[in-house]
C-alpha cells in the first residue's frame, strides 16, 4: 500500500520542492572539491540518513557530514553560517530559522512524514485499542513538551478529547528516545513515539497507530540555508533526498511521504505554558538540601574509614565511590535506573517497601546524592586525614574509649572540613542534570529542578528570557555555595594550624 | 629473706620487640624501682618504647607487666587497651587538644573543678585556665600536658622529654614537684630524656637505649 503512495509523494515533493534544484532532480552534482557538505538533521533521522548519504556517494555525490540533534538545538546552529542543509522534525523550528533569514520561505520543502504510534512493553498484555484507553494506565511516557514528538503526542490526545484524563499519568522524557527507553524498561506502561523509533528497541511492541483523524501533520521540512557555503551542491543533495532511490530507503525505515499541508486540518499543537521558575527553584533547593543531609552519614563513615583504616580492597572501594565523579552523569542515571527502576535489580524489593524511585521526588534526590557523594567523601576524608591521629591516642590513654574520643576530638576538629564538603555536595546537587533527566523525567513541581527547567526553556521557542532568570539564580546560588566552601576550608586550615605549633 | 622477694611483683617487667621500618626495637627491662629513666640518642626508639607502654603502638610483640598487671602477653594473647591501662602519657610534642581551653584539656579525663585548680596551681598554670593552647608558650603547654596526664590518676606516668622547653632552674623545680607527687600517689614513672641531669633528679635507676637495645646504665 505504501508503494502505491510513493509516486504521488515524489510528484508532490517535486512540485513543492526547491526550484533551484528542480532541474537536477535525482542526478548528483559533480564531486565537490574541498570540504564536505554539512547537513544538520533532526535526531530521529539519525538511523536512516547515513544510509541515504551512502547511496548519494555511491552515485557520485560529494562527501557529506551529518550532524544530528534535537531540532531545537539545530535551529540556532543553522544561523551560524557553516551548515548547508537543515532538516528539522517540525515546522515550528524551520519557521524560526526562516524568520531570522536563515533560509528563504520558498526554499523550504516537506521532505518526509512520520507516524505517531502507541507502544507498550514487549511483554505487556495487549488491551490497548484507542487513545482513551491510556487513561486507565498508571504511567504514559511522552517526549518533552518542547520537543516536536512531545507536542505532536499532546495535540493528538487533545484532538481525541482525552488529554484531561491522560495528563495526570504523563511522564515526559527529555527526548522521544528516553520515553521509548522507559517503556522498554517497564517504567512506563505505554508511550507515544514515532513509528520509526520502534525498530530500534526490541523490548517494545506496537499497540496501535494513532488514527489519522487525530494525528497532527508530522513533517520534516528541509531547506538549503541562505548562508550555505556550498549552496549548489546542497540543492543537489536535497533533490537527491527526494528521489525514488532515497525514498525507498526512507520507506524501509518506516518513514512515509509528507501529507499535504491542506489535507489534514488538525489544529496546531497547543503551546504548553512555559515551566514555572518558582517551582523549579524551590524544588532544586529541596533536592539539594535533602541530598546533602542524606549524604552526611555515609560521607562521614566512608571519609573516616578511608582516612584512618587500611583494609583489603580499599582501592576498589575508593574507586567505586569516586566513579560517579568521572562517569558521564547520563550513564550514572542509566545505571541507577537499572538498579532502582521497577524492573531493576532492587526495584521489586523497593516496591515491597512501597518505595518507587523513578519519576518521584526520590529520583532527583538520589541522583544528586550519588553524583555529589564523591566530592563529599573526598572532602570529609581530607578533613579527617588532617587531624593528628596522636590526639586521639592521647585521649585513649586518658581513659576515654574510641567512640567518645571520636565525638570529642576528631569530629569537632574536622567539622569545618566536613561542612566544606557538605557545601560542595550541595553545589553539585544544584547543578545535577544528566542522571536526573534519565531517572526522574522532567515533571514540573515533582522532578523538574533548575537545570531541567533551563533545558526545557531553551527547547521552547521564546523561552530564552525565562531561562535567563533561572540561569541568574543558578549562578548566584553556586557563587554563594562556593564562597561558603572556600570560607569553611580556610576555617579548617586555621583550626588545624592552631593544633600543631 | 627470699620469701617476700618472690611474692612481690616487679614494678616493671617487660620484654618486647618491634620492627618498624629501619627501627628494630628489642627491649628487656625488669626492675623493682618505681622511677626509671631511659636515656639515649635521638632516633634510638625511646619515644616508640613509650608508645608501646601506653598501648597506642599495637604492633609490638612480647610481654609487658606493670605493678603485677599484665598488659601484653603474646603467649596468652593478652592485650590491654590503652583506655584500660591507667597510664599517663605525656608525649614529646605536648599534643594538647587545640579546640579546648586549658581547663577543658586538664579535665578531659573527667576530673572535678577543684582538682583541676589544685593541679594547675602545682604546675603554675592556674592563671591560664581559660586560654586556648595556641595562646600558650612551649613551657606552659608542656606543663598543661603533664597536668592533663596527672589528673587521669594513672598508675604509670610516661614522660617523653617533658620539660625540654623550660630553662634549667624551673625544670629542676618542676621535676622535684612531680617526683614528690608520684611518690605520694604511689605512681610509677618512666622518663625518657637525653638530659642526664633530669634523669638523675627524677629517676632511681637509669637505662640506656642504643640502636634499639636496652641496657642498664
Amino acid at each position: 500500500m505504501r508503494r502505491t503512495l510513493l509516486p504521488g509523494w515524489i510528484l508532490l515533493a517535486a512540485l513543492a520542492g526547491a526550484p533551484s534544484a528542480a532541474g537536477q532532480q535525482g542526478a548528483p552534482a559533480a564531486p565537490a572539491a574541498g570540504e564536505p557538505l554539512l547537513v544538520l538533521a533532526a535526531a530521529s533521522l539519525g538511523d536512516v540518513l547515513p544510509a541515504v548519504a551512502e547511496l548519494w556517494r555511491a552515485q557520485g555525490g560529494g562527501p557529506v557530514e551529518l550532524s544530528f540533534a534535537a531540532s531545537s538545538r539545530l535551529a540556532p546552529l543553522a544561523l551560524e553560517g557553516r551548515a548547508d542543509l537543515l532538516i528539522t522534525a517540525d515546522q515550528e523550528w524551520m519557521d524560526w530559522v526562516v524568520e531570522r533569514a536563515g533560509a528563504r520561505r520558498e526554499d523550504v520543502v516537506d521532505l518526509l512524514g512520520n507516524r505517531l504510534v502507541v507502544t507498550v512493553p514487549a511483554d505487556a498484555p495487549s488491551a490497548l485499542r484507542s487513545l482513551a484507553d491510556l487513561a486507565s494506565l498508571p504511567r504514559v511516557a511522552l517526549a518533552g513538551e518542547s520537543v516536536p514528538a512531545g507536542r505532536y503526542a499532546q495535540s493528538a490526545l487533545e484532538a481525541a478529547g482525552v488529554w484531561e484524563s491522560v495528563a495526570p499519568r504523563v511522564v515526559r522524557g527529555e527526548s522521544v528516545r528516553s520515553a521509548l527507553e522507559w517503556v522498554a524498561r517497564g517504567e512506563a506502561d505505554a508511550g507515544i513515539v514515532y513509528r520509526t523509533d520502534l525498530a530500534l528497541q526490541p523490548d517494545v511492541r506496537l499497540a496501535f497507530v494513532v488514527p489519522d483523524d487525530v494525528t497532527p501533520r508530522v513533517a520534516y521540512p528541509a531547506a538549503v540555508l541562505a548562508s550555505a557555503p556550498r549552496a549548489a551542491e546542497a540543492a543537489a543533495l536535497l533533490a537527491f533526498l527526494q528521489s525514488d532511490a532515497a525514498a525507498a530507503v526512507f520507506a524501509a525505515a518506516g518513514f512515509e511521504p509528507p501529507r499535504p499541508a491542506t489535507a489534514t486540518p488538525v489544529q496546531a499543537p497547543t503551546q504548553s505554558p512555559l515551566p514555572s521558575n518558582r517551582s523549579a527553584l524551590a524544588l532544586s533547593l529541596i533536592v539539594a538540601l535533602a541530598a546533602t543531609a542524606l549524604g552526611l552519614v555515609p560521607a562521614l563513615l566512608l571519609g573516616r574509614l578511608l582516612a584512618r583504616r587500611d583494609f583489603p580492597g580499599k582501592t576498589i572501594v575508593t574507586t567505586l565511590i569516586l566513579m560517579p565523579l568521572v562517569l558521564p552523569p547520563v550513564v550514572t542515571g542509566f545505571l541507577l535506573l537499572a538498579l532502582l527502576g521497577s524492573r531493576g535489580l532492587f526495584g521489586p524489593a523497593l516496591a515491597v517497601l512501597g518505595i518507587a524511585v523513578p519519576f518521584t521526588l526520590l529520583a532527583p534526590i538520589l541522583a544528586a546524592l550519588v553524583v555529589g557523594l564523591p566530592l563529599y567523601v573526598l572532602s570529609v576524608r581530607g578533613a579527617f586525614e588532617a587531624v593528628d591521629p596522636r590526639l586521639e591516642e592521647v585521649a585513649w590513654t586518658l581513659g576515654v574509649r574510641p567512640r567518645p574520643t571520636f565525638f570529642r576530638i576528631a569530629l569537632p576538629l574536622a567539622l569545618p572540613g566536613i561542612a566544606a564538603g557538605a557545601t560542595l555536595a550541595f553545589a553539585r546537587a544544584l547543578g545535577e542534570f544528566g542522571a536526573t533527566v534519565v531517572l526522574a523525567g522532567n515533571l514540573e513541581g515533582r522532578t523538574r529542578t533548575i537545570p531541567l527547567a533551563v533545558y526545557a526553556l531553551l527547547e521552547a521557542p521564546g523561552g530564552t528570557r525565562a531561562a535567563w532568570a533561572l540561569a541568574g539564580a543558578s549562578v548566584l546560588l553556586s557563587l554563594v555555595a562556593l564562597a561558603g566552601f572556600e570560607l569553611l576550608s580556610r576555617g579548617q586550615r586555621r583550626r588545624l594550624e592552631e593544633g600543631s605549633r | 629473706m627470699s620469701a617476700p622477694a618472690t611474692v612481690t611483683a616487679r614494678a616493671l617487667d617487660l620484654a618486647v620487640s618491634l620492627e618498624l621500618g629501619k627501627l628494630a626495637l628489642r627491649a628487656e627491662l625488669a626492675t623493682e624501682r618505681r622511677a626509671v629513666a631511659i636515656v639515649g640518642p635521638s632516633g634510638a626508639g625511646k619515644s616508640t618504647l613509650l608508645r608501646v607502654l601506653a598501648g597506642v603502638e599495637r604492633r609490638a610483640t612480647g610481654r609487658i607487666a606493670v605493678g603485677g598487671r599484665t598488659w601484653l602477653d603474646g603467649a596468652s594473647g593478652t592485650f590491654v587497651e590503652p583506655w584500660e591501662r591507667r597510664v599517663g602519657w605525656v608525649p614529646q610534642n605536648d599534643l594538647l587538644f587545640p579546640h579546648l581551653t586549658v581547663a577543658q584539656n586538664l579535665g578531659f579525663a573527667g576530673a572535678a573543678r577543684a582538682q583541676i585548680e589544685e593541679t594547675a596551681d602545682l604546675l603554675s598554670v592556674a592563671s591560664l585556665l581559660d586560654r586556648r593552647p595556641r595562646n600558650l608558650s612551649g613551657g606552659e603547654r608542656q606543663r598543661v600536658a603533664l597536668g592533663r596526664a596527672l589528673l587521669a590518676k594513672p598508675d604509670l606516668l610516661l614522660l617523653d622529654e617533658p620539660f625540654s622547653a623550660l630553662d634549667r632552674p624551673l625544670r629542676l623545680d618542676l621535676v622535684r614537684r612531680v617526683r614528690e607527687l608520684a611518690d605520694r600517689a604511689s605512681m610509677m614513672l618512666v622518663l625518657v630524656s637525653h638530659d642526664e641531669g633530669d634523669a638523675a633528679a627524677l629517676a632511681e635507676e637509669r637505662w640506656q637505649l642504643l640502636d634499639g637495645v636496652l641496657r642498664r646504665a
